[in-house]
Parts: C-alpha cells; sequence; structure tokens
C-alpha cells in the first residue's frame, strides 16, 4: 500500500504549516507592549497629581485623626470614635502614608523632578523640590523617624532606612542626608533659572505664578524653623531671620499655598467628601469644647466655621459615650473649610499662620517684628478670610481688648498666640497638633473614656503595619505616647 | 530546537512506507456478549504480525490474513481478549465479554486522547454525568465537592451564581492563578472570575464555568498532576478538568430524548443563636442610634417603650426571628431537554437548558440558557468531521456586600430590639428609615444597591482528522470561546457608598481561540512482539484576548432611573485590554510492553508573548511509568485481583501575565472609602488630567516559573475488584515564581515583579471503592476520597519574610505568603503575650495590652478534607447520601465579630449583668507577672475580645457536613412498555442538610471574595444555604 496523492498533499500541507507557524513566531508573539498605560508623561500631568496627593495628605484621614485629637471635632462612631479616646494603632493610616504620601505625592514629585530636568523646566523642578519637602516634613512631623535620605529609590533600595527626624530637619554630611531647608533652598534656587516650560492650568495652587510660588518656599523655611525653635532656637532664629530680611514670603491672604479642588464627585476636596458624601459623613460633628472656646472668646468667626442646621450648635463632647445627636441636626464643617460643593481650597500654609509664626519668634526668639502687629495681623488675616467685615473686625478688637493683646510673660504670650492660631488654622488638624505637641497650647482638658496606652494624648502615629511587616528597619514598639524629637516639653 | 523539532516531524511522516503481501480475506462480526449488538472500533490483529484492522459500525471487519497468519486477536478496551485460529474459514464471528478482571476504564486525558486507565503513569479520577446531575446544585463545581480526592472545592457563599474556588493538588503560584484549566469537548473554557468592584466591597460574580449546565455533562477527569497535564503545557500547572458533554456517540445507532426537569428550594443555613434577653444600647442604656445590644434588659422598669431614632415610639421587645426573616426561601428550577443520535463514527446531539434561580437574598437571582449542537461523520473518503457550538446566556444579579455601606455590612449589626421585618423601611419619597445614621436599611440597600451580569457567551469546536494508514493519523483542530458580560453596578441615589447615587458600567470582552495539530501514530509488536508504541506530536497555537471599557456616572438626577446617563458627573471612564499569545510544541511517546509495563516520555516547548522577546521560549519534560505485576507474573486470585505501581517526573513551566515587564504609569487617583478623587479633576471649570507612576515595579528580565513533581501511586483491586484501592503520593516544588513582591512603601512603591521564591506540595490522595453487598437486587457501594496536602513556603526573595498576595485587602488583615508558612496565611494584630505565651492585660484598662502587628494569626489551608459517598441500589430505588469532612483551617470573620462586640449572639447574653476578668496576667514591672484580677463589664469583655483587627476574629473552620442525598426511583420497565417512554426517574434530592462545625458559630464554607488565591475571609457575605428538591428525568 502506498501512499495516495491526497495523504501526500497532506503531508506536504502539514509540514508546510509547521514551517510557517515556526518562522513567523517572533513577530507572532511580540504583542508585549502594553496598550494600557504610557511609559512616560509630561510634568503637567505629574504636578496636579503630587499637588493632590499632599493635599490629600493633609486633608483627608490625617486631618480627621488631628482635628478629633485636637478637640476641634468629636467622634460619633468609626474610626473617629475610637481616635476620640486616644486610641490609634498602627492599622490607622496605611493608605496615607502608602498612597497618599510616599507612593503618591513623594514618587510623583521624584518623577517631576527627573522628567522636567531633561526638558530644562526647572520652575516645575522647583515646585516640586518645595512641595516635597513640605511633604516630608508632614512625614515626620506626624510619624518621627522615618525613611528620607534613602526613600523613593524604587528597585534601587526596597527597604530605605529611617533617618532621626533630627536629621531630617537640620541634614547630617556624614550619613548623606540633605537638610529639608536645604532641599527648599534647592527649589527656590531652581526657581529662580529660566525654565523651558512654565505651569498653568496644571499649578492647582497659583495657576503658574512662580512669584508665589518662591513666597510659599520661603514660608515654608518659617514653618520648618518654627517647628524647631524649641528644641534648636537658633538655627530656628537664623532660618527665620534670614527669611524676613529676604522679604519675600506670603503676606496677603490671596498668596496662601492652598490647593483647589472641584465642585463635582471625584473632584472635591476631602474635608467636603468625608463630612458630607461618604458612608464616613456621620462618624464625625464638631466638638461642643470647640464651640464653647470660640464662644467664650464672642468669636465673629464661629458661624463662619461651624454650621448650625437647627439654629443651634448641635455638638457633643469629646470622648461622649451616648446616643449621639441625629445626622441632620448636626453641626459641622462650614464651605469656610470645605469650599462650596467641595472646591476647598485644602489650605497647607497661610498668611496668618505666617503671621503668628513670625509673633511667636519674635516673643521666642527675639526676631525681628513687633509681637503685638503681628499677632493682631494673624487675627485680622483669619477673620478676614472667614468672611467677616473690616469693620467688623475693628468692632471686635475694640470691644475685646483682652483678647487681641497680648500681655504678661513671654510664655503668656505664646500661649495667647498659639491659642489664637489654633483657632485660625480651623480645619487643618496637623498644625493644630504640630502647635499643641510642640508648645503645650492651647491648653485642652483630657477627653472623656479615655483609653490610649496610658490615658494620655497621641503624640505620634504609630508605624503603620505595612512598613512594620515589610522592612525590618522600622521598630515595633513605639506607641502613640512617645514624643518626637522636636516635642520636648 | 525548532529545527530540531520540524526534522522529526518530517521523519516520521516521510520515512516509514511499508509494503506486504497478501493472500486471504476473513470477514466477520464482533458482538457485545451481553447485548448481542455489533461493537465498534474493536482492533483485529493477525496474530505474530504488523496486519490489523478495526470493526466498522456495525461491528463488522473484513481483514486480508498473510499466508503466515493462522490467529486473530480481537482487542478492545474494557473487554477480554480474545484470541481465535482461523484455520480454513472465512468468517470469523467473536463475542466479546467485559473483562470484571481489569479494572478497565477508558479516561479522557489531555489534548482528548482517550486511554486504558491502566497504561497511565499518572494519577486521574473520572467521575460520571449522573454524579453531577440533578443534585440540587446549578453550578458544577459545587457538585463535584468530596467526589474527587486532591481537589480542594470551597464556594464563595449562597448568593445565586457565586464563584467557587478550587484548587488540584494545593496551591502552586504565589501570584498566577491556581484554578485548574477547564477544557470542554477539547475547548479551553474560561473559568475566569473578573471582579468590577474591589473585593472587600464586591458583590461575588460568577466564575464562568457556572456557563455549563450540569445536565449536559456525559463525564469529568481531573487530571492532577503536571504529568498528567503536561500536553496542555503551561497553562495546566494548576491541573486539568477535562469535561466531555453528551453525545451519541454510544448510542449505537439509536436516537433518544431525555427530559431533565427539577425544582430545588434554598433556606439560609446555619445562622447563628442570638440572645433575646437584651435590645439596643451601651452599658445597660438604651441607645437608639447604636449597633450594639448593650441595652437594658427586656422587662426592665421604665422600658416598655423606647424611642427610636427617628422618633417614634415603639414597644423594647426582642425580635428573635428578625435575622432569620430577612432571607426569603430561593428557589432553583432547571430544565433540559438533550437529542442525542447515532454511532460511533456518524453521531449528534442537541441540547437546550434553562436554569432559573431566586436567591435566598431577595432581588438576588440567576438565570442561565444553553443551546447546544454538536456532531461527528465520517465521510466516505475517510475524513473525520467533528464539531460542536454553545450559546449560553447568563445573567446574574446580587447585592453588593461587605463591611459598612451594604446590606450585608448592616446584617449583622442589627439590635436584638430591631423589628428589622416589620417596620417600614422606606418613607413615602423611597427614602430609607432606619436607626443608623448614614446607613440604609437592609432592604432599602437589597432594592437600590445592586449589581447585574449579562453574558452572552458562544464556544465551539471543529476538527477535522484523517487516517493517513491505520498506524498514522493527522488531526486539526479549532476551537473557541469567547463571551461579552455586560455589567453594571447601581448604587441609587441614598446609597451609603455614593449618596448622590452611582452607576458603574463595565463592559467586558473575553475570547479565546486554539489551533491545534495532532499527529498520531501507533504501531504495535514493534522490535519485538507485545511492544507497542504511540507517538504523539503536537503544536498548539493559542491567543488569548480582554477588553474592558467602562464609565462610573456619579451624582444622579432622577431616583430610579438606572442608565449612565442620569449622571451629572463622569468619573473614572476607562478602558483596559490585553493580548497574549503562546506557540508550543510538544511529543509524547508511550511504550506498552504486553499491557503490563508502560512508560511514556513527554516534552513541551513553549514560546510566550509575555516574556521578554529574546528569551520566551521554554522546555519542560515528563516520564511516567507504570507496572501491573498482577498481568506480568500472572498472579491474580480472588482476594488480589489487580495491581499497579506507578511513578512520575515532570516540570510544568509558566509564562507570566501580559505587559508586566515595565513600569508604566497610570491615570493618578487618591484616598480611601474615606474620601477619594480620580483625575481628570474639574477645577474651576477646567478639566485637570494627572498621571501618577505605578505603584509595581517591572522586570525587564522575567523568566518562566516552574513546578516541578514527584508523584507515585498504587492500585490495588480486591475480591474480584469489588474493593478498590487507588493511592497517591505527590511532591510538587514550585520555584522561579512570577511575584509581586511587597517592598516597603517608603521606596516609593507598592510591589516589584520579579522570579522569587519557592514553595513545596506534599500530600496523599486515596481513593477506596468498594461493593459491600451485591446480592440480586440489592447492591452496596461505598467511595471514600481522602485528601491531605501540606504546602509550605520555603523562600520569598532576600531579606522578605513575607508578602501580601495580590488582591484587595484591609489594612492590617492580610492574606500573604510567609516563609516557614503555608500559602495564603492571614497577618493581622496578635495579642500580646510574654514568654510563657500568656496575654497580657493592660493594668489601668482591664482590657488587652496593644497588639503586636505584623503576625500570622491564621492560617485557611484546611489539614485535610474526606468525602464519603454510600449508594444503595434496590431494584429500581437508588440512594446516595454524601458525608464530607473538611478538617482544620481557619477563617477570619467580620461577620462573627460584629455580632459578637455588638452583644447579639447568644454567648452575649449569658449572665450579662455579672462583671468578668479577661484572660491574661499583669506586669508587676519586674520581671513577673500576677493573674488578671481587673473587673469589666460584659460588653467591655465581649468588645475586649478584640476588634475587627485581631487574632479573636480568628475561628476554626472544621465542617462535618452532609453534603448530599439523593433518592432516585426508576419506573420497571414492564409499566413503561405501552407508554413513549424508555424511562422515566424521579428523585428527591438535598443538599447541605447537616452540619456539625465545632469552631464556627455558622457555615463556615463562606470565602467573601470569591474564587482566587485570597481564601479564608468572612466579610460580611451572604450565608451559606441548604437546598433540596425533586428532579424529574424521562428518556424516550
Amino acid at each position: 500500500m502506498k501512499f495516495s496523492k491526497i495523504k501526500k498533499n497532506i503531508v506536504f500541507g502539514v509540514t508546510i504549516a509547521l514551517s510557517t507557524a515556526l518562522t513567523s513566531c517572533s513577530d507572532y508573539l511580540d504583542i508585549n507592549a502594553t496598550p494600557n498605560n504610557p511609559t512616560e508623561v509630561p510634568p503637567s500631568t505629574l504636578l496636579p497629581t503630587g499637588l493632590a496627593g499632599s493635599a490629600f495628605a493633609n486633608a483627608n484621614d490625617l486631618n480627621r485623626f488631628a482635628s478629633v485629637i485636637m478637640s476641634v471635632t468629636a467622634g460619633a462612631a468609626g474610626s473617629p470614635a475610637s481616635w476620640d479616646r486616644y486610641n490609634t494603632d498602627g492599622a490607622d493610616f496605611g493608605n496615607q502614608w502608602r498612597f497618599e504620601i510616599y507612593g503618591g505625592a513623594l514618587v510623583n514629585y521624584d518623577q517631576l523632578i527627573s522628567v522636567a530636568e531633561e526638558i530644562n523646566a526647572y520652575s516645575y523642578v522647583g515646585i516640586a523640590k518645595i512641595m516635597k519637602a513640605y511633604t516630608f516634613t508632614l512625614a515626620t512631623d506626624v510619624w518621627g523617624d522615618v525613611p528620607y535620605s534613602e526613600a523613593l529609590q524604587g528597585d534601587e533600595n526596597t527597604q530605605p532606612r529611617l533617618d532621626e527626624q533630627r536629621d531630617i530637619y537640620l541634614g547630617n554630611s556624614e550619613k548623606g542626608i540633605q537638610s529639608l531647608f536645604d532641599l527648599v533652598r534647592e527649589g527656590l534656587a531652581d526657581l529662580d533659572r529660566a525654565s523651558a516650560v512654565n505651569p498653568g492650568n496644571d499649578d492647582l495652587v497659583y495657576g503658574g505664578d512662580i512669584s508665589d510660588w518662591k513666597r510659599a518656599g520661603n514660608t515654608l523655611l518659617l514653618k520648618l524653623a518654627t517647628q524647631i525653635s524649641v528644641v534648636e532656637p537658633e538655627v530656628a532664629r537664623s532660618v527665620i531671620e534670614e527669611v524676613v530680611q529676604g522679604g519675600s514670603y506670603i503676606v496677603n491672604n490671596d498668596q496662601n499655598l492652598s490647593v483647589k479642588f472641584g465642585g463635582q464627585v471625584g473632584s472635591q476636596s476631602p474635608i467636603y467628601t468625608y463630612t458630607y458624601n461618604s458612608s464616613f459623613s456621620t462618624d464625625q460633628l464638631i466638638s461642643t469644647r470647640f464651640v464653647s472656646l470660640l464662644q467664650s472668646l464672642n468669636d465673629p468667626r464661629l458661624p463662619q466655621f461651624v454650621t448650625k442646621p437647627t439654629g443651634e450648635y448641635v455638638t457633643i463632647d469629646n470622648g461622649f459615650a451616648g446616643t449621639a445627636p441625629k445626622a441632620a441636626d448636626r453641626s459641622m464643617f462650614s464651605t469656610y473649610v470645605t469650599g462650596e460643593n467641595g472646591v476647598g481650597p485644602v489650605r497647607l500654609i497661610t498668611n496668618w499662620q505666617r503671621a503668628f509664626m513670625l509673633a511667636e519668634a519674635a516673643v521666642r526668639l527675639g526676631t525681628t517684628g513687633d509681637p503685638q502687629t503681628l499677632y493682631a495681623e494673624g487675627i485680622r488675616a483669619s477673620m478676614k478670610s472667614a468672611g467677616i467685615a473690616d469693620a467688623d473686625i475693628d468692632i471686635y478688637f475694640t470691644n475685646n481688648p483682652n483678647v487681641v493683646t497680648l500681655t504678661g510673660s513671654d510664655e503668656n504670650k505664646i500661649q495667647q498666640i498659639i491659642t489664637q492660631k489654633y483657632i485660625s488654622m480651623y480645619g487643618n488638624g496637623l498644625e493644630q497638633w504640630n502647635d499643641w505637641r510642640r508648645t503645650g497650647y492651647p491648653t485642652l482638658a483630657p477627653h472623656q473614656n479615655a483609653v490610649g496606652i496610658d490615658g494620655t494624648r497621641p503624640v505620634r502615629a504609630q508605624y503603620i503595619n505595612q512598613e512594620v511587616a515589610r522592612n525590618p528597619n522600622f521598630p515595633n514598639n513605639i506607641y502613640p505616647n512617645v514624643p518626637v524629637w522636636w516635642d520636648v516639653d | 530546537m525548532k529545527k530540531s523539532l520540524l526534522l522529526s516531524f518530517i521523519f516520521v511522516l516521510a520515512l516509514v512506507v511499508q509494503t506486504w503481501a497478501q493472500s486471504k480475506t476473513v470477514t466477520g462480526r464482533v458482538t457485545d456478549q451481553e447485548t448481542g449488538q455489533g461493537l465498534p472500533g474493536v482492533s483485529v490483529l493477525v496474530k505474530g504480525t504488523s496486519v490489523g484492522t478495526a470493526t466498522s459500525t456495525d461491528g463488522t471487519y473484513a481483514i486480508n490474513v498473510p499466508s503466515n497468519g493462522n490467529t486473530l486477536v480481537f482487542r478492545f478496551i474494557g473487554y477480554a481478549t480474545v484470541e481465535r485460529s482461523i484455520g480454513n474459514a472465512s468468517t470469523v464471528n467473536v463475542a466479546l465479554g467485559i473483562d470484571s478482571k481489569q479494572l478497565s476504564e477508558v479516561v479522557v486525558t489531555a489534548q482528548g486522547i482517550e486511554r486504558d486507565v491502566r497504561s497511565l503513569g499518572y494519577s486521574t479520577q473520572s467521575v460520571q454525568g449522573e454524579a453531577v446531575s440533578q443534585r440540587s446544585e446549578p453550578n458544577v463545581l459545587n457538585a463535584l465537592q468530596g467526589k474527587v480526592s486532591g481537589v480542594n472545592i470551597t464556594s464563595s457563599s449562597g448568593a445565586p451564581g457565586a464563584s467557587t474556588n478550587i484548587n488540584i493538588r494545593g496551591i502552586t503560584s504565589f501570584n498566577g492563578s491556581n484554578q485548574p484549566l477547564i477544557v470542554v469537548d477539547g475547548i479551553i473554557f474560561s473559568n475566569d472570575v473578573d471582579n468590577s468592584q474591589n473585593t472587600l466591597f464586591g458583590s461575588q460574580p460568577s466564575g464562568r464555568i457556572s456557563d455549563i449546565n450540569p445536565e449536559s455533562i456525559e463525564s469529568i477527569n481531573v487530571l492532577k498532576g503536571p504529568a498528567a497535564s503536561v500536553l496542555y503545557g503551561s497553562r495546566a500547572s494548576a491541573g486539568v478538568i477535562v469535561i466531555t458533554t453528551k453525545s451519541g456517540k454510544g448510542l449505537k445507532g439509536k436516537t433518544e430524548v431525555t427530559f431533565n426537569s427539577s425544582v430545588n428550594w434554598q433556606k439560609a443555613a446555619y445562622l447563628p443563636e442570638f440572645q433575646n434577653e437584651y435590645g439596643q444600647g451601651t452599658q445597660n442604656n438604651y441607645v437608639n442610634n447604636t449597633t450594639s445590644s448593650w441595652g437594658p434588659r427586656f422587662g426592665t422598669e421604665g422600658y416598655e417603650t423606647v424611642t427610636t431614632s427617628w422618633g417614634e415610639t415603639v414597644p423594647y421587645q426582642a425580635y428573635p426571628d428578625n435575622i432569620k426573616d430577612f432571607y426569603q426561601t430561593g428557589r432553583i428550577l432547571q430544565n433540559s431537554l438533550n437529542i442525542a443520535g447515532g454511532d460511533q463514527d456518524n453521531n449528534f446531539a442537541a441540547a437546550i437548558s434553562s436554569t432559573l434561580q431566586d436567591g435566598i437574598v431577595r432581588e438576588s437571582d440567576f438565570n442561565r440558557h444553553n443551546v447546544q449542537v454538536g456532531g461527528n461523520s465520517k465521510l466516505k473518503n475517510g475524513i473525520k468531521l467533528g464539531g460542536t457550538i454553545t450559546y449560553v446566556k447568563t445573567s446574574q444579579r446580587n447585592t453588593t456586600m461587605g463591611n459598612g455601606g451594604s446590606a450585608f455590612g448592616q446584617i449583622t449589626r442589627i439590635p436584638r430590639s430591631y423589628d428589622l421585618m416589620g417596620m417600614p423601611y422606606k418613607d413615602e419619597s423611597g427614602n430609607s428609615i432606619y436607626f443608623l445614621p448614614g446607613q440604609n436599611h437592609p432592604l432599602w440597600s437589597l432594592e437600590n444597591e445592586f449589581f447585574e451580569s449579562n453574558v452572552d457567551r458562544v464556544f465551539g469546536n471543529l476538527s477535522i482528522g484523517y487516517d493517513i494508514t491505520d498506524w498514522l493519523n493527522v488531526s486539526y483542530r479549532v476551537t473557541a470561546d469567547t463571551y461579552t458580560d455586560n455589567r453594571r453596578q447601581v448604587l441609587r441615589i441614598g446609597a451609603a457608598r455614593a449618596p448622590q447615587g452611582q452607576i458603574d458600567q463595565d463592559m467586558r470582552f473575553r475570547s479565546e481561540l486554539n489551533g491545534d495539530l495532532l499527529i498520531r501514530a501507533n504501531k504495535n509488536d514493534i522490535f519485538t512482539e507485545g511492544l507497542n508504541a504511540s507517538l504523539l506530536l503536537g503544536q498548539n497555537i493559542n491567543q488569548r484576548t480582554s477588553r474592558q471599557s467602562g464609565v462610573v456616572a456619579e451624582a444622579l438626577t432622577i431616583p430610579g432611573f438606572d442608565n449612565v446617563s442620569n449622571g451629572s458627573v463622569f468619573t473614572g471612564s476607562y478602558e483596559s485590554n490585553t493580548q497574549r499569545r503562546l506557540v508550543g510544541h510538544y511529543g509524547q511517546l508511550s511504550l506498552d510492553y504486553k499491557s503490563y509495563l508502560f512508560l511514556e516520555l513527554s516534552g513541551r516547548v513553549d514560546q510566550s508573548s509575555t516574556l521578554p522577546a529574546n528569551e520566551n521560549a521554554y522546555f519542560y519534560p515528563s516520564v511516567a511509568l507504570s507496572f501491573v505485576p498482577t498481568e506480568a507474573f500472572n498472579f491474580q486470585s480472588d482476594i488480589l485481583s489487580y495491581a499497579k505501581v506507578r511513578g512520575n517526573i515532570a516540570r510544568v513551566g509558566r509564562d507570566a501575565d501580559p505587559y508586566l515587564l515595565q513600569s508604566v504609569f497610570t491615570t493618578a487617583g487618591f484616598g480611601n472609602n474615606v474620601a477619594s478623587i480620580s483625575f481628570p479633576l474639574s477645577v474651576g471649570g477646567t478639566s485637570i488630567p494627572g498621571f501618577q507612576i505605578g505603584s509595581r515595579i517591572g522586570s525587564m528580565n522575567l523568566k518562566p516559573e516552574f513546578v516541578t513533581s514527584y508523584e507515585g501511586g498504587v492500585n490495588l483491586g480486591f475480591f474480584n475488584n469489588r474493593l478498590g484501592i487507588d493511592f497517591t503520593y505527590f511532591n510538587t516544588k514550585s520555584t522561579n515564581q512570577i511575584f509581586n513582591v511587597a517592598v516597603s512603601n517608603s521606596s516609593g512603591y507598592d510591589t516589584r515583579t520579579t522570579n522569587v521564591g519557592e514553595m513545596q506540595n506534599k500530600g496523599i490522595e486515596l481513593q477506596l471503592s468498594g461493593t459491600p453487598i451485591k446480592t440480586g437486587d440489592f447492591t452496596w457501594d461505598v467511595l471514600v476520597n481522602f485528601t491531605r496536602i501540606r504546602n509550605k513556603v520555603i523562600e520569598i526573595a532576600p531579606d522578605v519574610e513575607n508578602s501580601t498576595i495580590t488582591g484587595n485587602s484591609f489594612i492590617g488583615i492580610a492574606p500573604s505568603i510567609a516563609v516557614g508558612q503555608p500559602y495564603g496565611v492571614i497577618i493581622g494584630t496578635a495579642n500580646a503575650r510574654n514568654e510563657a505565651g500568656e496575654l497580657l492585660i493592660n493594668p489601668s484598662t482591664g482590657g488587652f495590652m496593644p497588639g503586636v502587628a505584623g503576625e500570622v494569626i491564621a492560617n485557611p489551608q484546611k489539614d485535610w478534607i474526606a468525602g464519603i459517598t454510600n449508594t444503595f441500589n434496590y431494584k429500581g430505588l437508588a440512594l446516595s447520601a454524601l458525608f464530607d469532612i473538611n478538617k482544620g483551617g481557619q477563617l477570619y470573620s467580620f461577620s462573627q465579630v460584629d455580632m459578637r462586640s455588638g452583644g447579639q449572639v447568644e454567648m452575649t447574653g449569658v449572665d450579662r449583668d455579672q462583671p468578668r476578668i479577661l484572660p491574661g496576667v499583669i506586669a508587676n514591672g519586674d520581671g513577673t507577672y500576677r493573674p488578671n484580677n481587673i473587673q469589666v463589664s460584659a460588653q467591655t469583655y465581649w468588645s475586649g475580645l478584640g476588634g475587627l483587627a485581631s487574632e479573636a476574629a480568628v475561628f476554626d473552620a472544621t465542617a462535618y457536613r452532609l453534603r448530599e442525598v439523593s433518592l432516585a426511583y426508576s419506573l420497571p420497565k414492564a409499566m413503561l412498555n405501552r407508554t413513549p417512554f424508555g424511562g422515566v426517574t424521579v428523585s428527591v434530592s438535598g443538599r447541605n442538610l447537616f452540619l456539625y462545625a465545632p469552631g464556627f458559630p455558622g457555615d463556615p464554607e463562606i470565602n467573601t471574595q470569591g474564587a482566587g488565591n485570597i481564601q479564608g475571609l468572612d466579610l460580611n457575605g451572604v450565608p451559606a444555604t441548604k437546598n433540596y428538591g425533586v428532579n424529574l428525568r424521562v428518556t424516550f
């Protein structure tokens, strides 16, 4: 029996098919470039990412936490109720650390710096460095020692070491750590260089105004110096004096470093979303203590700051264990904090904050400037921002000389300054918490039913569980009752 | 490699041509001894020569016997071989009897090749279609539970259509799918579970195997180890389930019509026992908006009535059935009609079926309609054609689940005094009325927060084959499986998770094409008499495509108008397309010496598009040996009737997922469920785009991952095979795993993709089959399946002790791999303990000291699994009961913690007015400890036992279960003589009718995140069900 013709044809056909398939294999298989994601993006798409990330880091869950801890809001349910009793642990703020701070704003500022340097877009580089410093400050102020000099290196270093907070602020050349001050100064120098491309609408803060960014950078130097002014007065004095002499810092409310959001779902300020448009919106309301404080000072900002759906302030005390008032009746953050429909802005560094910082420095460190003038300037700027007419501010100043006039010892003056700063920083819980930890002001009574580690108000956040699990450099036993480096009192 | 393969093809095809002399023609017919019907496909050989033929469809044959031939050998799988001398006869008729001594069983192995079980050097296990038909279960995987050893099957929940997890011989890949490859009639069949939503808050979409109608299944064969599945290549490293649907092949010329109909009912099963003495409140005070039941005792003076959070005055009393009544009786209605006819060569089959299911949860359903046609034909010129095509339409509607803002996030937080089902749950304008601010009444949620999926699926194959000579066959087969899944999640205005409403429309498409060339050569008596060889050469070209696009409409305007055009803001419009290709070449040489010694050598080379272009080819071999001493030494006796020993070594390589090589940018977004944004932002009327670097670091030198397996086993038959034992030991090692290793987040990234690690699975599988009683009309059959697998992660990566499994998980409750631990352990917060292991108590509160994060707190892997099926037949009556045991394994339960810390479950009501002391010790400060003596209230005690992220949420998932019962009655043939019916069977069946779970106050078979690598989490999902129903089968 022999192969018939048809059989031969089949054999031939199969052989041809096989060899064709084999030779064209490499083209056939060359389809692994992703159609779903870009591998390169322009600076204009990275800047808004970083800015929104920094705003989220400041204003999302960490703000929920710090505002409760600072007796501005009170917890009615969920995490805020737990924080209100001083309970926090490594399960808190994982999202903030991972996706807002390190894997959010910071890593994208680094991307922005390298992309922008390639095309000589130095305005982007400068903004990125200033905001990177701001965001690292936020991280170290909340957690103490954090990865800094070895952070953000991706594959190059997947287990970065922790840098001591002192080294992060002041630098340490032996360990190759650049100080935050120098990082900001580097950013300011970049802003002075000619830039091939400049931001516009993608700059969610100043719409591309570089001179405003320079003011913001210098004011950030003031904030860094203020934060270490108790523990490192000499460094603080010299930095503050340098900035004051330079004369380029935020001097009116329009120059605030504040991030704009949109009025639509998906574009809104996080404070708006968690206050009004989330299943967590019933977790917190304004604290009775904050309302009482402003009432005791006859402060005209109270109705501007705090809503009263029923016509009365409906609040609860911190640590309250009973029935919380009906959600619809509760006093909440007003549009001063959230913006109309959530447009914000999220205020990161403000004009009144600058005035109070300089007032405090003048008292504490003897830097240039009259404390009383600066103190009054801070109060006026804040009231103005809250929508109080100049005439009404004047009336308030006339009727409440004991509030608006610094008196007594330096310590007493600092207490007055920080208490007014606390009121004016309403909505920015982290800065309120920073000041309270650094100075002990304003004087806050313990919360009801407090538990925590030892019944005391948290003075840091615990390292997130993921880092403890993933990076052996993270210690596992630093609890929220351990002060950070600059917190010496 | 390419060249040598090609050469070998040509060699085999071209070189072997033979001619031989002929002298005499013998004809005859081979029949079945029992039925007298012709047997097609029987091999007829002239003994001592290579001359042979096969019988035709009616059993007849004609053979040219050479002059030196004087004996004919008739061989047919499953029948005793018969030899007949020819003498002068020109007609030789033979009746073959079934060989009871052989455990002869034909199974469908890799690439659809039918093999005699005895020749296999590896373990497979087949299940006949009847075992999954009419079992009160529309999902074939669930119906397989307890019936196959080495296989672990876990259903997700009682939600209709919810996916089912299946792992064969443990978990072998860190990151890839560990679900077996499903092959239906040669078609690689998608069992993908696509999650539209974060699985922590999702709604349990189906695994696509739910598109299969169990009634259409003829048989299922499970290929367990790499040796069995090597010919399927990369995709089969997690095993293969080969499903064969009903065809007309075995009908011997008849046409048969079968009608199946069944109705089943479902009830929510094993809900916890509740306390009914204390109502809503905290610390013995009534609080009208708390989820807790720590309020005053019912009947306390002054608490006859209370005011609800919306101002109504209601009696303060227990509503003992408020949770039970939340569930309804579900219903599954199944009808199918199968028509099949023909014979071995020419046959056809057609089937239509419908499955209509209403779940135990209101407003949830699952509906499936299948239409299938297929057939085979042998043309006059010898070409064989075959094909099937099936269209399936499946729809599913489920509610959203998960912690917090969902019906099931609330149902575990209902106070005992809340009249859940008796009070109005919505007002006139349709808004929810509920005690808890910011949340909705669960009934409102069921109506207004839901997920819908509509699948249209077509799959089919077409094959063409030709016997070039009697020993050489060539065939080509094309298979296709393609579907669209049109989905959306609707959260209507007022939904807790999207108060302004949200519609997430998600359109998915998936297709897979395969072209398979198979060349098969068989030669008997090569080199020496009794040495038979078969060679298989194959080529596979594979392409898989998926496309997904969608849009999220937010801020809805018109209540109840569930269309994306109702949105006033559109966020997260997205598109994702993937395509991957693979070309494989393989060969297998099988040698059979005198039907007692078998050797099989296989090898396959794959080239994959997903690996770096210059290094995308990888080879893997296997060798399998099987020996049947009872046949070799002819020592069969009445006691030991059959013995076989077998062993194999195999390796399977596996490629990566597409697009893992590069680091990429993604559309930016921030936040969590507290608040979030996604770019482009709309700021002041301007749209601002934003991108961010992805959280994963890519790798340009990724390599394939491998599984190496060593397997050995024995098959024994005793007492004329009344007792059968099938024992297997296996040891698999997974290396070079393609894994997204978690990195310190301060590196700026979350994971990096790389080849790392090593994992081991050791296990034993045991099947015992026996017929303890067989007398006349009565038989009692027992089948026992036992599986014990020990999985261990040996190594992850340098300096990496643990890593989170890819997927969604809550912070602090991370399903992980950890060195020295089994796959999938949950890393969370363990209670603080002293060196002696005693719990440490905080001296200022009486509660536990702060826990230690990053500790392994739960292991979801089971110690062992056993299933015992008893079947009793008496005349037309058949009773079958499957009892199964899942020993060990741990479950992490949000639901139980909710109900315990909320004071709802029974134990929290016992002696509630008594103070109590948490177990543990207090540090004295000098290294010594004193027993805890700080009294706390019942509320503090039960809440103090642990929050959601602690080890107190871990439960033992051991379960003893009556999985399945079926009682069927077939009408006697005599009764049907004057009817058109060939057979009528009625049956009653039930599932999950009895459960004993000593470590868990409910049904521990729950897996809220559905099929996938994350297991052992009960995150506020739908409970399991009990099913029971009646079935009818009529054949014409």
